[in-house]
């Protein structure tokens, strides 16, 4: 059976230069603090009407208050400046990329100012050091498109990485479907540059104490992350493509366990659970198996083309002997097709239900079967249709709880939420993969995290930030209250 | 998006706005499809920031006129359409808001004045010809004028042709295959008179008789994407009891801009009585490229004479083509059929030109940064021809081709077709 391929249309990066201008916004500065922004760095970097501010209060799931003003930074000084004024002024800073996170990550908590890096878009590649420097308003793929000329290509690859900024991917230590075999953001940065809480620029590099490894993912509550130097590799000169499909999920996570055992290294290994199948099907109309319980999606990958096919083959076995079907892309554009589908899975989902909650757990391979079909059975009892995919090879895995805030109870959502979560925790597990704690799952930090060790994080974010001014409320438990999910 | 939008008082068009807002995650998929985010860089001024904001004056808790700034500046392309993997339908929210807000808009008497000659001259033909050719000779003092000014007349071609009407009836040559009705668009007739001629041609050649029917109008596109309702709906009035889907297979446009404007009829009468009528009429609705492509298809159409040697031609997806009708392989495959013809597909190609409707003459400064990047994208495949289906990004491509200093022609894809049809390519 071969699949129907549609010509899908190519997105591009966003290319925004600093040289894009403003327009003239109705209103002066309504407050003081947009006042002396705008004084210390023109009306062109400050965004200080109503509109505008509103804004950037939310980002992918949810609304919080809307800022007092918004810095467009176009460089570590403007940045430097913008922290300055935040901090005489004594209000909170909240740094944000494009805003496609998924835990709440950069929506204010109080009313503060927020700095959008999407104008920091400066990206210059070092081919002979395999080096890119990037400013934190990058768009993540902008930098294999620059690198590939030179025969390089930067391989951490969020499914948001036509949108998502480098900046952010490093605050939230994004995965993607590489992440099995290559890695996550973290492992490819070299060294960073922030702004800490008081306006002073430093330069981290990854030895003696790793404290570049601590701001990564430390989702701008230690410091601003403001470039970063990132490793760029040679592509891999084959790929496969693979698609398995199986009758109940739970047989997708064996097959995934059983492949790894044998030996493979697969360059991805995602599972998407039928709910979600049908709804990228719905958008995408690729010709997916709707009936099955679970699909996986395999890549093997290498510059040896025998290694590459000999583990497609570990990985169809393990499949087969699963119970799944397999289905091997004929083509590279029907591997690309196949991946559209699951890069499309996270906003598919809004035809479902206009709301969802959205967990990011990560549990070690060997339970994967049990956890999956627990997580199923928690769904299946509640009254939310709850939907499953990931990047299974690692056993990160993104439960999704599909509600509609008009009618269905956020409390019931929450519970639910907390149940998967403790699910994880009882088999070993934690909280976040990729997406960071956020607001949405900082209340579980308690279960998951021992209160000895809640006191070591608290002893770090006080050494680094001793005011709480750098995006308060976020990951700790205790300190705020919870921000509604939409106003 | 959760929302409080008063649907109730509204009506059938704030439940068209409610469900395009309930529909939206705010996932942020759409920011890099959008033309004004990519030169603007901030959320006001992309697909999401947007549908906030208008969901916000919709529920009553932000004025319209803080919020307007931003909306002027859409240009309705639709791009984020194509990249929603939810499926919002901006557009629908767009220019239903459009005609919601306007009648609460204050605008200065000049820019009424300049709204009510623009939606005056556009559907009225003749008028635009004789303006037309009065702003060619005003070409020269273009320099000397205010840019409110400047920017209509920067687009006019240097010759502004002599309008040639259109027979109403043009008989099939050959075996009869088909019947049709075409509708006959506006400032194309006076910008562009061959479009349609080729038009006509082209079809009559493959056996198809076209109508164009009498009491046939605008669109009303341009009146519906810049706000004036009222106006939009005597138009679209005007085309319903003109044109019977009954009588014909299709009803043909050659201009994007028009054909999605048609499309659109059921939306735009949703919740009033003549909506069945609207949604019988949209269903027979096509692009000349998307009917000439069934033709080729199923073996029907003519096979083109070759070219006289070897053209690449870069196509140009016009927004409302691509975006709003989702037509993009109909023109590609009917220019391919054409020996000795390659397509070049354009960098950006998703990106709009800036020309979008009205939008060149009310927002003149961001539609010309995307000119210049349109021409110099196209430009950079190194045409021999250049073709589009649309005569807004016809104007505004080849002006900006023209100011780069190329003498690359500018083409409608059917007018390419003719001319191979007459060896003369």
């Amino acid at each position: 059976m071969s699949l129907k391929l549609p010509r899908l249309p190519e997105k591009w990066a966003l290319t925004t230069t600093s040289r894009a201008r403003k327009p003239a916004s109705p209103g002066t500065p309504d407050n003081a603090l947009a006042a002396e922004l705008t004084r210390l760095l023109g009306d062109r970097k400050v965004l200080s009407s109503l509109p505008e501010r509103r804004n950037y209060r939310y980002d992918a799931i949810a609304f919080g208050e809307t800022p007092l003003a918004v810095v467009l930074p176009e460089s570590t000084a403007d940045v430097v400046t913008a922290v300055r004024a935040a901090r005489a002024a004594g209000v909170p800073i909240v740094g944000r990329g494009a805003a496609s996170g998924l835990s709440g990550g950069v929506v204010p908590l109080q009313e503060g100012l927020v700095i959008s890096f999407t104008r920091m878009t400066r990206l210059d590649i070092f081919p002979e050091r395999r080096e890119a420097r990037a400013q934190a308003g990058v768009v993540t793929l902008k930098v294999t498109e620059a690198a590939r000329p030179h025969g390089l290509v930067y391989p951490p690859d969020p499914a948001s990485f036509r949108t998502s900024t480098i900046g952010g991917n490093l605050g939230e230590n994004a995965g993607g479907p590489t992440c099995f075999k290559y890695g996550v953001t973290g492992d490819y940065v070299q060294a960073l540059e922030f702004v800490d809480e008081a306006g002073e620029v430093h330069e981290l590099t990854r030895g003696a104490y790793d404290l570049a490894g601590l701001l990564i993912g430390s989702e701008g509550t230690l410091g601003l992350i403001t470039e970063a130097t990132l490793r760029l590799t040679p592509p891999p000169r084959h790929v496969r493509t693979l698609m398995a499909h199986f009758a109940e999920v739970g047989q997708a996570a064996e097959a995934v366990s059983r492949a790894i055992a044998a030996g493979a290294v697969p360059s991805k290994l995602e599972f998407m659970d039928t709910a979600c199948v049908g709804a990228v099907e719905d958008y995408l109309h690729l010709g997916l198996p709707r009936e099955a319980g679970a699909v996986l999606l395999v890549d093997t990958d290498g510059d040896d083309l025998e290694t590459v096919e000999a583990e497609r083959a570990l990985v169809e076995t393990a499949c087969l002997e699963a119970g799944g079907e397999v289905r091997r892309a004929a083509t590279d554009a029907e591997g690309d097709a196949l991946w559209r589908a699951r890069r499309s899975v996270s906003p598919a989902l809004g035809r479902i239900r206009p709301q969802r909650m959205n967990e990011d757990i990560v549990v070690p391979r060997s339970v994967l079967p049990e956890v999956v079909r627990e997580i199923r059975a928690l769904g299946d009892a509640s009254p939310f249709p709850v939907v499953q995919f990931g990047h299974i090879g690692d056993g990160n895995l993104h439960p999704n709880i599909l509600f509609d805030p008009r009618t269905e109870s956020e409390e019931a959502v929450h519970h639910l939420a907390h149940q998967i979560a403790l699910v994880a925790i009882r088999h070993g597990g934690v909280l976040s993969g990729e997406h960071g704690i956020g607001t949405m799952k900082r209340d579980f930090m308690r279960d998951a995290v021992d209160p000895e060790s809640l006191d070591v994080l608290r002893s770090v974010k006080r050494a680094l930030d001793p005011q709480d001014r750098l995006n308060p409320g976020k990951i700790l438990p205790g300190e705020l209250e919870a921000p509604h999910a939409h106003p | 998006m959760n929302n409080d939008i008063p649907v109730r008082e509204i009506g059938p068009q704030g439940e068209v706005m409610a469900h395009a807002v309930d529909a939206c995650v705010h996932c942020g998929f759409c920011l890099p499809a959008c033309p004004t985010y990519a030169l603007l860089g901030d959320e006001m001024d992309s697909p999401r920031g947007r549908i906030v904001l208008m969901k916000e004056v919709l529920e009553g808790g932000l004025e319209l006129e803080l919020a307007a700034p931003h909306l002027d500046r859409c240009l309705g392309c639709q791009a984020c359409v194509t990249a929603c993997p939810s499926g919002v339908p901006y557009g629908e929210l767009i220019t239903s808001f459009r005609g919601w807000s306007e009648p609460q808009r204050r605008r200065s008497a000049f820019d009424r004045a300049k709204r009510f000659a623009i939606l005056k001259a556009l559907p009225a033909p003749k008028l635009f010809s004789v303006a037309a050719r009065f702003g060619q000779y005003a070409k020269p003092l273009a320099p000397a004028l205010p840019a409110a000014l400047r920017s209509p007349l920067d687009l006019l071609p240097e010759h502004v042709p002599v309008m040639e009407p259109s027979a109403e009836f043009t008989p099939a040559r050959g075996q009869r295959r088909g019947r049709v009705a075409f509708l006959v668009g506006c400032a194309q007739q006076a910008l562009a008179p061959n479009f349609n001629a080729a038009t006509l041609r082209v079809l009559s050649r493959n056996g198809i008789e076209v109508v164009i029917p009498e009491g046939q109008g605008c669109c009303g596109a341009a009146a519906l994407h810049t706000g004036a309702r009222n106006e939009a709906l005597r138009l679209v009035r005007a085309n319903l009891a003109a044109f019977d889907p009954d009588e014909y297979d299709a009803i043909l446009s050659n201009a994007a801009g028009c054909g999605a404007g048609l499309k659109e009829y059921p939306a735009v009468l949703h919740g009033l009585e003549d909506e069945a009528q609207a949604r019988a009429f949209a269903a027979k609705v096509r692009d000349v490229s998307e009917y000439l492509a069934e033709l080729l298809a199923s073996g029907d159409l003519q096979p083109p004479l070759p070219a006289s040697r070897p053209l690449t031609v870069a196509y140009h997806d016009a927004c409302h083509l691509a975006h709003a009708q989702g037509v993009r392989l109909a023109p590609r495959q009917l220019l391919k059929a054409i020996p000795g013809v390659t397509v070049a597909e354009v960098p950006e190609g998703d990106l709009c030109c800036g020309s979008a409707g009205t939008y060149n003459l009310e927002q003149p400064e961001l539609a010309g940064q995307l000119g210049a990047r349109k021409a110099k994208n196209i430009l950079s495949t190194a045409p021999d021809l250049i073709a589009s289906g649309n005569i807004g990004c016809h104007t505004q491509i080849q002006s900006h081709v023209r100011r780069s200093g190329s003498p690359v022609p500018v083409m409608h894809t059917v007018e390419v077709l003719d001319l191979a049809y007459r060896g003369e390519l």
